[in-house]
């Protein structure tokens, strides 16, 4: 049975706020106090409580509470295809014109990744919902659609990457595959999005295992350095494979489900227009660590491009095989594991966004602070799509390096319509009021959108007419 | 899309715990609220109609493109 107040008498002996979506305050028509309203509550207490503290350690405890859903976004972008993608491109060229180039596309995905902290702070809402409510159905749909198929077919080589990962330890690609699902079930268990988020944190910190790897291969710093600050021409010039290796790279960093997945995380956590100082450190930081283990593993992988090896066919278990000669079996072992952890924390978060998406759309209630009963539709539009990306991956025979570097690639294509809605949302006055964008973020969003387009039109042109890339510097 | 829906209620909330969440919670962070208020849709504008087709058919082509690449790779 419901139980029921009206808002004076709740309200009592407290001050009624408005938030900015809502300049006319909330109607006194019955209010509904839901489970998940109570433990975002909770939640919520422990942050005021703390912020009303003066001294560094109340500022620490207060970052430490806050955080979360850029840090995520960013390490769990270190997914499979990523990692596989920051792999080849080390194999490939070692180490120069990408060093600064993917330092560069994090600094794109910080830019973006704001955009996505203020609207979720200001509006307390996900960005699918926004976008059906805003602009309508049929855009709705439309961008509902490019998430859908995108984050399914990363989805497929998440689960392509913890394949590979635990293939290097000799499990066999059923166990591996089945053991990843029952982590993303277990990790739901909680029913807490604190405790999920704790959770998935910890796990994405291993992200940065592909540190001590690099480490091992012992990298002439000075070249490293040189390499950040003088940005040398791209070797070889423009061609069909660089284009392609530079497309992923960039939608290793910068994707639609990103978008989707912190807004709608920041609401599930409960962040406001308060928190939105704390929301950019997080995003900052997390850029911060994930462009780390991104160069790491371009680091790792540069003795391969040393020796004159192919990266051709190596796939990501192929990878760590290949390393084995340089940094040895533990290093190598490392790297494998690595690339497990990249699938299985971008798998959880993946598939996330997804059940968000879906809930917000399909007005079903979506929190990761609801109970199973409660949040069916959720969890299982969440976990059936997990279960069918990890059945494709069982079929036998799937080009496995090919497939990953092209879901990048389609991410890097899909990205442009998504932050048109992203630049509209977020400059939209009615709704965000004094938080609208200031004229140097859009300009900032503009250049990531007119990068993300160009380098879309690179991709056209090289397959198309790849003879053509000699008019513009290729070969 | 114009279908509504209410959430299940938490099923014993005691007085302490409403307050807390009044308290705790802005106001259109309640469920409750979320659920029966949504944004007004908005009027696009011809040049952001334009836009939206533009890069709708600029994805459409692009995505032909991947199809294309994955074909002669196949072959």
């Amino acid at each position: 049975m419901k139980e029921t107040k009206t808002l004076p008498e709740l309200r009592r002996g407290t001050v009624p706020r408005s938030n900015l979506l809502n300049n006319q305050p909330t109607s006194d028509a019955a209010v509904v106090i839901t489970h998940e309203d109570i433990d975002r509550a909770h939640d919520r207490e422990r942050v005021s409580a703390t912020r009303a503290r003066r001294g560094i350690r109340p500022r620490l405890r207060l970052f430490w509470l806050l955080i979360g859903p850029g840090i995520l976004v960013m390490l769990g972008e270190n997914d499979g295809p990523s990692m596989l993608s920051y792999a080849a491109t080390g194999a490939r060229f070692g180490v120069g014109f990408f060093v600064p180039f993917i330092v560069l596309t994090f600094a794109m995905a910080c830019v973006v990744q704001e955009m996505t902290v203020r609207l979720g702070a200001a509006t307390h809402r996900g960005h699918a919902e926004l976008i059906f409510d805003r602009f309508g159905p049929f855009w709705g749909w439309f961008s509902m659609a490019d998430l859908m198929v995108g984050n399914f077919l990363t989805l497929v080589t998440e689960f392509i990457a913890i394949r590979a990962g635990l293939g290097f330890f000799g499990v066999r690609p059923a166990v591996a595959v089945f053991s990843a699902l029952l982590v993303l079930s277990v990790a739901l268990i909680t029913h807490r999005y604190w405790t999920w988020e704790r959770i998935i944190l910890g796990a994405a910190m291993f992200n940065l295992v592909f540190v001590p790897v690099a480490l091992l291969t012992h990298p002439h710093w000075g070249s490293v350095g040189r390499a950040l600050v003088t940005w040398r021409p791209l070797p070889g010039g423009l061609t069909q494979e660089t284009v392609l290796i530079l497309l992923a790279d960039i939608g290793a960093t910068v994707t639609p489900w990103m978008l989707f997945f912190q807004q709608s995380a920041i609401a599930d956590k409960g962040l406001t227009t308060h928190d939105i100082r704390f929301g950019r450190v997080d995003t900052v930081l997390g850029a911060a660590l994930a462009t780390v283990a991104a160069l790491a593993t371009m680091l790792a992988t540069a003795p391969l491009f040393a020796h004159h090896m192919s990266a051709a066919n190596f796939e990501a278990a192929e990878f760590a095989q290949a390393l084995q000669p340089f940094i040895g079996h533990w290093g190598a072992a490392l790297f494998a594991l690595g690339m497990f952890e990249a699938g299985m924390v971008a798998a959880i978060t993946i598939s996330t966004s997804s059940a968000y998406a879906f809930g917000e759309v399909a007005r079903r209630p979506h929190s990761l602070n609801l109970p199973f009963r409660q949040g069916k539709s959720f969890y299982l539009v969440l976990l059936l799509e997990a279960v069918a990306a990890a059945g494709l991956v069982l079929i036998p025979g799937i080009p496995l390096v090919y497939i990953v570097l092209l879901v990048n690639v389609i991410a890097v294509l899909a990205m442009p319509p998504a932050l048109l809605f992203l630049y509209m949302l977020v400059n939209d006055r009615e709704m965000m009021g004094a938080l609208v964008s200031p004229r140097w973020a859009n300009v900032l969003a503009l250049g990531v959108v007119t990068i993300l387009v160009g380098a879309g039109l690179l991709f056209g042109i090289s397959v198309i007419a790849p003879n053509a890339l000699a008019l513009v510097g290729g070969r | 899309m114009e279908k509504q829906y209410d959430s299940p209620a938490a099923a014993k909330v005691s007085r302490e715990e409403l307050t807390a969440v009044m308290t705790a919670l802005e106001p259109d962070q309640l469920i409750s609220t979320k659920e029966h208020h949504h944004c007004p849709r908005r009027q696009l504008t011809p040049t952001e109609m334009i836009l939206f087709w533009a890069l709708r058919i600029y994805l459409v082509f692009m995505f032909g493109v991947v199809v294309y690449q994955i074909w002669t790779g196949v072959r």
